[in-house]
């Protein structure tokens, strides 16, 4: 067994930054050793705005984590959202080159090659490329290797992301003691593949990450991701249609979308006054429940509705036959009560709110914890660093060696 | 909130036509068809200010039927008084073919309101143009501009936000009034046309709030200079809101109501300002103290309290009211210079300049030109930074100075589909919140 590595995972969200430290044994198992969280400043809609702030909070929740965990981390993976992130699906296709027709390693390299050739506009990086099911001669394949046929074909779903903002936030995990980033995943990958059951990812399912600022989708069809994307809205779009809908202030509005937010107008909220502070302060109010959720039904139901049109424009197929598992929702602001329900409307499928893997700890289950869990869960199984055969080309710098393959 | 329509209290002076030759010259100029029917409203509702009206179009039925008493049909050649069809630039073109008639308007004008919609042809495409005339003819340019309901679509709303763009270079004041925001404060079963004719009553209230700056004198007077001051430099975002409030506790409740005024609440207005104008009318028993306590309480919302310039006014028909206006600018990065310096022309050009087709050193500009590229969005507000305890306020439930500036303001624009994802999903749907 390989010596153990100390792997920080970190997912700088909108509103909080979580940081998790693991013991990976590559290939075989992991333990998560310490938590860190620290409010998340300087960033909106997922972005980085002020590099100074997002820096103090990255690195206070690094510091906590590490503290945690009583060690320190060697390497970091980190995860990426925001609006810059974008997709596009390709189809690369070789014939088989031997005389007998059987797939051999090379075949499948050459395929992997095609599909890195495309080229990508300047200041854009390919960071994952998605790999779907390998097809020989037209009939789908697990595994096409030793396998006879004529024309090999493979569909790849390649993200992109923005130059900028990618080194931007490589810089700020850099500028913490020189951590290395050794690989960036993004947070709709990372997410939906731990809160996916191997069976359902078969069976195809629609994974949405809703967090404060933005929310990510991807959709597993035949056990692969098919199409990922990002909608730059999240969480804090309710808070803040609830402070302007209802004239009242953002911390304010936050309590209330905590305290009453509900994503349907039902027959009690019709009826049902609250109070906008609680506490019998001066200038506390009255506000109807039925404008709160009213605000968040317009919401969310949008939101929902964008990442519909936005999965149908690239031609996916969202009939209950080809998403046999339905929505599957994580992120924060997924806790707000009756979202599946308009998951469920909107989408015309089963929807429901993700549950963790059993083995995870009681603390580390919330739907915010998705991400960076996975992201150890990519840590757990990316090549090791004499693994040859899969690492990346040598370049100058990581931007340059970023592209990951997954599932190849 | 009281009924923005009812005539004004306080229009003594100017409503019995006492003004005095050499006062202020003002006149409201309703663009396109929204911006006629609205001046023609005013016309109707006749405050009584003896504000002059005139009313523009390229559309000569639409015009005809105006009451306004000065009209004028542009573009005649161009749409043979057809109207634009919705074109932009030929609601553009429209206006530049016909600027020494435009600029005749605004001949020995101080001050000018602009009333147009946008998102159609003639308002989106003429407003700017038009706005720019009467610059150069030195008046002090306030725009009231209507945009369109999500609703009637994204290129609409497009062409509206392309000329609010141009429209916040080319005038001192742009005062948006989103049509979505403004339905939300009407009853449920209120029809498009009631929308409306909310814009319009908005339009009547902010116009007699800002005359009554400029005609009253008062405890503490604001006089032209200082209006034209508060939006100089030109081309930031501009705040703009109204108060009401009346019995015992109408400072507190003329504060509640102006926190209350929609047009603080859109994506378009500034909340925050670099120079403030705030002006108080109350009646007699206004006092000094009470004056003080709303400046404090309004500067520490909007502004800093050095930034802001205080009016008060006593009219003896509001015993026990009192309405408060605040007024401001905001700066952004991209600032007009070009007109700006025809600003400080020697007198003689300001009078005849417009009107005289070979000056070419003011003409000579191509039109495409004379409307500068929409400025970029980017704050470079002094106020980011300023953070301090407004402890004093919360008994009328302020909220802390960052919290109601828009959260997302400082981000880009989030568009999908045209429209600005970050404007509440339930002001687009047009769907009405009671509270």
């Amino acid at each position: 067994m390989s010596k153990p590595q100390i792997v920080a995972a970190i997912d700088i969200g909108t509103s909080k930054v979580v940081v998790l430290i693991g013991e990976i044994f590559p290939g075989d198992r992991l333990n998560i050793l310490g938590v860190g969280q620290a409010s998340s400043l300087g960033v909106r809609k997922g972005d980085i705005l002020d590099f100074m702030s997002a820096c103090n909070g990255a690195h206070a929740a690094l510091l906590m984590a590490e503290q945690n965990a009583r060690t320190q981390a060697e390497v970091a993976f980190l995860a990426q959202s925001g609006a810059h992130l974008d997709g596009f699906a390709q189809r690369a296709e070789v014939n088989v080159s031997a005389s007998d027709n059987k797939v051999r390693p090379i075949d499948v390299q050459r395929l992997l090659a095609e599909a890195r050739k495309k080229e990508l506009p300047t200041g854009r990086l390919a960071i994952h490329h998605i790999r779907n099911s390998f097809k020989l001669d037209g009939r789908a394949v697990a595994d096409p290797q030793s396998q006879q046929g004529e024309k090999l074909e493979l569909g790849f779903w390649t993200v992109t992301g923005d130059e900028a903002h990618l080194s931007n936030a490589i810089h700020l995990v850099n500028g913490y003691n020189g951590l290395e980033v050794k690989d960036i995943i993004v947070s709709s990958v990372s997410a939906a593949n731990v809160v996916t059951p191997e069976m359902e990812k078969k069976i195809g399912a629609l994974v949405l990450d809703i967090g404060s600022g933005v929310t990510d989708f991807a959709l597993y069809r035949d056990g692969h991701i098919v199409q990922t994307g990002v909608v730059p809205v999240g969480g804090d779009h309710l808070t803040n249609d609830l402070s302007l809908g209802l004239r009242i202030s953002r911390k304010h509005a936050e309590r209330v979308k905590l305290s009453f937010g509900q994503a349907i107008v039902d027959a009690q909220a019709r009826s049902e006054k609250v109070w906008m502070v609680g506490d019998k302060s001066v200038g506390d109010r009255y506000i109807p429940r039925l404008a709160i959720c009213q605000i968040l039904e317009a919401r969310v139901e949008e939101m929902f509705s964008i990442v519909k049109k936005r999965l149908e424009h690239l031609g996916a197929s969202l009939t209950p036959e080809d998403v046999a598992a339905g929505v599957i929702l994580t992120g924060g602001t997924s806790r707000l009560p009756m979202i599946e329900r308009v998951a469920e409307r909107v989408f015309g499928l089963p929807a429901r709110r993700a549950t963790e893997p059993a083995w995870l700890t009681e603390s580390l289950r919330g739907p915010e914890f998705s991400t960076a869990v996975g992201l150890l869960f990519f840590a757990l199984n990316a090549p090791g660093r004499n693994d040859a055969k899969n690492s990346p080309p040598k370049g100058d710098g990581l931007l340059n060696q970023l592209t990951r393959w997954f599932g190849v | 909130m009281s009924n923005p329509a009812e005539p004004p209290a306080h229009s003594d002076a100017i409503a019995q036509g006492q003004m005095p030759e050499d006062s202020i010259r003002v006149k409201i100029v309703g663009i396109g068809g929204a911006g006629t029917n609205a001046v023609d409203r005013l016309q109707l509702d006749n405050f009584g200010l003896g504000l002059r009206i005139a009313a523009l179009n390229t559309d000569a039925q639409s015009l005809n039927s105006s009451p306004a008493p000065e009209k004028l049909l542009i573009g005649r050649s161009l749409t043979r008084g057809a109207g634009t069809g919705g074109e932009l630039e030929v609601g553009r073109q429209a206006a530049e073919d016909d600027r020494d008639r435009i600029a005749k308007i605004f001949q020995g004008m101080d001050l000018v309101f602009i009333v147009a919609g946008l998102g159609g042809g003639t308002g989106s495409g003429a407003a700017p143009v038009v706005a720019q005339i009467a610059s150069e003819a030195g008046c002090l340019v306030i725009a009231f501009v209507m945009l369109p309901f999500t609703t009637e679509g994204a290129r609409r709303r497009q062409l509206a936000e392309q000329a609010l763009g141009e429209l916040r270079v080319q005038c001192d004041a742009v005062i948006p009034l989103p049509n979505d925001l403004l339905l939300q404060h009407l009853p449920e079963e209120s029809t498009v046309l009631d929308a409306f004719g909310q814009a319009d009553a908005w339009i009547g209230r902010a116009i007699r709030a800002i005359s009554a700056i400029l005609f009253h004198t008062g405890l503490i007077n604001l006089d032209f200079a200082t209006l034209r001051r508060t939006f100089t430099p030109r081309g930031g975002k501009t705040l703009f809101g109204l108060g009401q409030g009346a019995g015992e506790n109408c400072v507190a409740e003329a504060l509640h109501d102006l926190m209350l005024c929609p047009l603080l609440h859109t994506p378009e207005l500034s909340r925050r300002a670099d120079r403030l104008l705030v002006n108080i009318v109350g009646g007699p028993e206004l006092s000094l103290a009470r004056v003080n306590e709303i400046v404090a309480a309004i500067a520490e919302k909007f502004g800093s309290r050095e930034q802001t310039v205080l009016g008060a006014v006593i009219d003896e028909r509001l015993a026990g009211k009192l309405e408060i206006c605040v007024v401001g600018a905001t700066e952004v990065r991209a600032k007009q210079t070009s007109v700006a310096s025809l600003r400080t022309a020697p007198s003689g050009l300001r009078a005849d300049g417009p009107v005289t087709p070979n000056a070419p050193t003011i003409f000579a500009k191509p039109p495409a030109a004379a409307v500068p590229a929409v400025p970029p969005p980017v704050h470079t507000s002094k106020l980011r930074g300023t953070k301090d305890g407004g402890a004093a306020q919360n008994e009328f439930h302020f909220v802390g100075n960052d919290e109601q500036r828009g959260y997302f303001d400082s981000t880009d624009r989030n568009f999908f589909e045209g429209e600005d994802l970050d404007v509440p999903a339930y002001l687009r749907k047009g769907i009405k919140i009671e509270l």
